[in-house]
């Protein structure tokens, strides 16, 4: 797992929706989570939460009720659910892990590796963000600078990590895919566009 | 003239005498020839049943019975016949097979056994496994088992039974027992305590389940191919991304704490230990069978480790 270490500087721009999801808390067989069949029924409460959350919205993930998780439940409940979220199926809605540094952690990672995708974890709501899983190591830094920016214009972005703006922005637009962060898009000075991203968490 | 079905069980060494499911491939073996005839299987030689040997003989018993018109069991003393009362082995086949043993007497006794931490349990579907696994979860709760152990010990009985439960299309559906001992009972004899998982069906095994992935055909030429195959991160009959990878993370678990993950299916074996594997090959199998042995570390090693 790597440390994204931010320190939150600016506050977050917009408010936007949050809502949490405790998965110890429902119908889905309390604090061991084992097996694909109980994984897709916690997927499905999962996505029909997500969908209904505003635009721009987060929903936190909280695990910390779970004693036990199993792989094939990380991968169906988690994994899966990242990929959709990666291949566009939540528009602009993002998901949290809620979830301390503890061996549970084990199976998502094993999953989100499997899948070479990864989620934004916090220890409790409003604590520092962490990866879960696997993003290619270019992408960290630039992770990193738009965490401990809180929002940040490609231009300053791009200038912080010495790239160009082409290339900051095919590095920023990639972790907004992977539901990693936020992309706003505003109208600039004649005809132009100004990209913001900004954190989730 | 009844047909008597003999099991290898050895007389010398550390497993003298104790009912593995290597012990049972004679009568396998024998099983495949059956059409009728009764057949009386001799585990007057067994002194000790460990859990893989019960859910094999739950596996080999499905076979006889379905071959046979009367299956016997021939049983000697009263500790073998006692274990397997109070593992409920009579309650699941008590209405099918005949035994010389006095089971009603045997059903009077106490039978309280704190190392019995699953006894035997017949199980088809994908859905009864969280609730396997909410009764050993607490059982192991109130014996002293801390999390990691039982984490280790559920993780392991959820992905191997929802593996059976999921591809063997076993006809008999899956056997699984746990038992802990107060000593390893795995390899040389030696101190400590150990917990054995055994999970076994009678169906389609595991080069067959590979093989409906066209893009293994190279690794799933012979049994052994396919076993060792199995247990590398992401190989599954489907092949879809995410999938394969409870076997592989169960038997690290095993492996890490100096355990091992036993598998045999068709006539492959394959064990993994901490550094290595070791395949053989064996008589057939009719079907999948794990073992998982997880010795059980003293709390106090484990914080000098943690040092």
């Amino acid at each position: 797992m790597i440390s994204l270490n931010t320190v939150r500087i600016d506050p977050v721009p917009e408010k936007r929706a949050q809502r949490v999801f405790e998965v110890a808390g429902g119908n889905f067989g309390g604090r061991l989570m084992v097996t694909r069949r109980a994984g897709r029924a916690v997927r499905e409460a999962l996505a029909e939460a997500l969908e209904g959350l505003s635009e721009n919205g987060t929903l936190y993930v909280d695990t910390r009720g779970v004693e036990m998780m199993d792989y094939s439940f990380a991968d169906e409940a988690l994994g899966i659910m990242a990929s959709r979220i990666a291949g566009g199926e939540y528009g602009d809605k993002h998901l949290v892990l809620v979830e301390e540094e503890r061996d549970l952690l084990e199976n998502v990672e094993a999953s989100l590796r499997q899948r070479s995708l990864a989620l934004i974890r916090v220890n409790e709501i409003g604590g520092e963000p962490d990866i879960v899983g696997k993003i290619p190591d270019h992408l960290v830094d630039t992770l990193k600078a738009i965490y401990d920016a809180g929002s940040i214009t490609n231009a300053a972005l791009a200038a912080k990590l010495g790239l160009n703006h082409t290339a900051c922005n095919n590095r920023a637009t990639k972790l907004a895919k992977l539901g990693l962060i936020h992309r706003r898009v505003e109208t600039a000075a004649p005809g132009g566009r100004q990209y913001t991203y900004e954190r989730i968490a | 003239m009844d047909m008597q079905l003999e099991l290898n069980v050895r007389r010398r060494g550390a497993m003298s005498g104790v009912l593995t499911l290597g012990s049972l491939d004679p009568a396998f073996e024998a099983a495949a020839h059956i059409a009728g005839e009764p057949v009386v299987l001799d585990l007057r030689g067994v002194e000790f049943v460990e859990p893989a040997g019960i859910c094999g003989l739950a596996v080999l018993l499905e076979h006889l019975t379905g071959r046979s018109e009367e299956v016997s069991l021939s049983l000697s003393g009263w500790n073998v016949p006692a274990y397997l009362e109070r593992m409920d082995f009579f309650k699941i086949f008590g209405g099918r097979v005949r035994t010389n043993a006095d089971v009603a007497s045997l059903e009077e006794r106490e039978r309280h056994d704190p190392g019995t931490l699953q006894e035997l349990i017949n199980f088809r579907t994908e859905d009864e496994i969280p609730g396997i696994i909410e009764r050993i979860s607490e059982i192991l709760e109130n014996r002293g088992y801390r999390l990691r152990e039982r984490v280790a010990i559920c993780s392991t009985l959820s992905e191997v039974c929802s593996n059976a439960a999921e591809h063997s299309a076993s006809p008999c559906g899956a056997y699984a027992a746990v038992q802990a001992y107060h000593h390893i009972v795995s390899g040389s004899r030696r101190r400590g305590e150990e917990v054995l998982i055994a999970i076994a069906d009678g169906g389609v095994g595991v080069r067959e389940t590979l093989s409906r992935n066209t893009k293994y055909a190279e690794y799933t030429v012979t049994d052994n191919d396919a076993l060792r195959y199995a247990l590398k991160m992401g190989v599954s009959g489907t092949g879809e991304v995410g999938r394969g990878g409870g076997l592989t993370l169960v038997a690290q678990i095993a492996t890490r704490s100096g355990g091992s993950l036993s598998l045999r299916s068709g006539s492959g074996r394959v064990t993994a230990y901490k550094n290595r594997k070791s395949s053989r090959i064996v008589p057939n199998f009719p079907g999948t069978f794990v073992r998982v042995s997880l010795p059980r570390t003293p709390a106090e090693k484990k914080e000098k480790d943690r040092e």
